[in-house]
């Protein structure tokens, strides 16, 4: 077992859930917010209000194809960043993965026939670095391909921020 | 699994200087980074977070003011005064407004782009780069990182083949057929893929042409779009390149992830419908719908040609009471082009307005916007609620020919009984 593993329940979502307005509204973006402790009362906001409310650390979004389509706006990941859990999808679109990433948000984002494997409520078992999902509740398990090197460490640092001031440093030190 | 390769996976290959391949993570250094407007401000705040004082190499990083060149508000005084500030303490080139136009156009047009090459941009439209060959591609959170250290992290993009054949028939110009691509198909075939032209069609599109083609694919989810460079090409980028000639063409057994054929004499002209650009029909379906709002411009539908055919349907007439048509040429060589040829005139004699050079109305409706209730036609890249200013404003889009014949008739019209007396020519 790696040291990215999230243990909770499930929160499935159908396909093509939309950035803005299913995950979030677009006010959001147009005020460009991105404090974690203010988007995560609105996560969901225009699918499932009462996510915010409901979900706790360790918690996964198990999401259909196409999750988070649309404009890339990074709130809605913020928003699941500062709800504490975790995301896979059957598939989501690269601008949202890299906006996941960035946030710092623990994603796996190829995940074909996962949403068949949970239903809402299950209590699911995630390895962000070996890409193994476990169905607790049923016993089952699958494995997914895992994500790059340079992309895991992207998520053991914490997103995109704490990355680059990595970088910086070490270019500093070169 | 071994096979060719897509121009795609070529000209990434060349940039990190190794073979790679769809699906694989690469950190490819960008041979030129442009930011736009306010994102510059946002941008650069983000390196004095960091400490960064010194740019990977500020001779490739291009700031250009096509957004809101002329501004109208106190607020974007202030944004373009900062941007001047921070062109000169990171010594970089800023195209400032009056100076270029819009960043997706100017840089093909004054060889600053070239065939081949790789660029990274704060904005999704820089897919026009690829009407020359070159691959374009939008980062947003991470633009700082581009900045300090000259690449960030990019899945080398699976490729959608777009074998074209045919011509476009009489009345029907590369934005109808634009349309009709992504109006045809499901996004999934597009998501996180680059759009490659290609075959027989492509000898009579020119490179106006060709920078609507690949403006328009990135509404449903392409990561980019590129034209394989011919003999059109090359003609037309010999003539002005400032920089090295990478001419990349796929290989026959390129591995693709799907390949589809454009038939360009099967097209009508299109109108997208809201609430998204892919929403489209034939004009003939939407016709005699009351407008009152109309624009002709945008990084899609901006340039020479798309004013030459918005003008052969304008000449000798007015727009209709209760419109307003607003025309942006897309850069400072499409204005003076477009005066020098006449159809400036044209636009002022039929009682159009012409604005600075950059995105117009487009760029969230700062300039020349729409109020609750209106219904709008125009040339511009997307048509989502708001776009255009108010949120209950009515968008359609579609080719330069259909709006103007449109702002002329009062409603939606089919361009092409405005076009049966006019001859001209389109220049390569």
């Amino acid at each position: 077992m790696s040291d990215l593993v999230m243990r909770g329940r499930a929160w499935v979502y159908p396909d093509n859930v939309a950035i803005d307005g299913d995950l979030m509204a677009l006010e959001w973006a147009l005020k460009r917010e991105t404090r974690p402790e203010v988007l995560r009362e609105h996560v969901f906001a225009g699918l499932d209000p009462d996510f915010p409310n409901r979900a706790k650390p360790g918690d996964i979004v198990v999401g259909g194809k196409r999750f988070a389509q649309g404009n890339p706006h990074i709130q809605g990941m913020i928003g699941l960043k500062g709800c504490g859990v975790g995301l896979v999808a059957e598939s989501i679109p690269v601008g949202s993965f890299r906006n996941a990433l960035a946030a710092g948000l623990p994603v796996l984002p190829r995940c074909p026939g996962v949403r068949a494997m949970f239903e809402n409520g299950e209590e699911i078992e995630v390895d962000f670095a070996a890409a193994r999902l476990r169905n607790l509740t049923r016993g089952t398990e699958a494995t997914f391909p895992p994500l790059g090197a340079h992309l895991q460490d992207m998520l053991r640092a914490g997103g995109w921020g704490p990355m680059f001031r990595r970088r910086l440093d070490a270019m500093a030190q070169a | 699994m071994s096979g060719g390769q897509t121009i795609t996976e070529k000209i990434l290959s060349r940039i990190c200087g190794r073979r790679v391949s769809a699906g694989e993570v690469v950190m490819p250094e960008a041979e030129l980074i442009t930011v736009h407007d306010w994102y510059t401000v946002n941008a650069f705040r983000t390196l004095d977070d960091f400490g960064v004082t010194k740019l990977h190499d500020a001779s490739r990083v291009l700031l250009v003011t096509d957004h809101e060149p002329l501004a109208v508000s106190p607020q974007a005084f202030a944004r373009q005064h900062a941007v001047r500030g921070i062109a000169q303490r990171f010594g970089v080139a800023h195209r400032d407004a009056g100076r270029g136009g819009l960043g997706h156009v100017f840089p093909v047009e004054e060889g600053l782009v070239t065939p081949g090459m790789f660029i990274f941009a704060y904005d999704p439209h820089v897919t026009n780069y690829g009407a020359i060959g070159a691959l374009g591609v939008a980062v947003l959170t991470e633009i700082p990182e581009v900045l300090a250290c000259g690449s960030v992290w990019l899945p080398v993009p699976e490729t959608l083949r777009v074998d074209t054949i045919g011509a476009l028939p009489f009345g029907v110009f590369a934005r109808d057929a634009a349309q009709k691509l992504i109006g045809s198909h499901d996004a999934a075939l597009f998501e996180d893929a680059v759009v490659e032209y290609g075959g027989p069609g492509l000898a009579s599109l020119n490179i106006d042409a060709r920078h609507t083609l690949c403006n328009t694919p990135v509404e449903l989810g392409a990561v980019s779009s590129l034209v394989e460079p011919d003999a059109l090409c090359m003609a037309y980028v010999q003539a002005r390149a400032q920089r090295p000639v990478h001419r990349t063409l796929p290989d026959a057994d390129a591995v693709y992830r799907a390949r589809i054929t454009l038939d360009l004499s099967a097209i009508a002209p299109q109108v997208a419908l809201p609430p998204t650009p892919d929403n489209v029909v034939d004009v003939t379906e939407v016709a005699g719908k009351a407008i009152g709002h109309a624009f002709i411009g945008s990084c899609a539908s901006g340039m020479l040609d798309d004013l030459r055919v918005a003008a052969a349907v304008l000449r000798g007439r007015q727009v209709a009471p209760g419109v307003r048509l607003i025309v942006t040429p897309a850069t400072q060589q499409v204005a003076a082009d477009a005066a020098a040829e006449g159809l400036i005139e044209v636009f002022m004699r039929a009682g159009a307005m012409v604005t600075a050079p950059g995105c117009g109305v487009c760029a969230g409706g700062r300039i020349g916007g729409v109020a609750a209730g209106e219904v709008s036609i125009g040339t511009g890249t997307r048509n989502e609620p708001g776009r255009l200013g108010a949120h209950e404003a009515v968008l359609h889009i579609a080719g330069p020919a259909t709006v103007a014949a449109s702002a002329v008739a009062g409603s939606i019209a089919d361009p092409r009984p405005f076009l049966r007396d006019v001859a001209w020519g389109m220049a390569a």
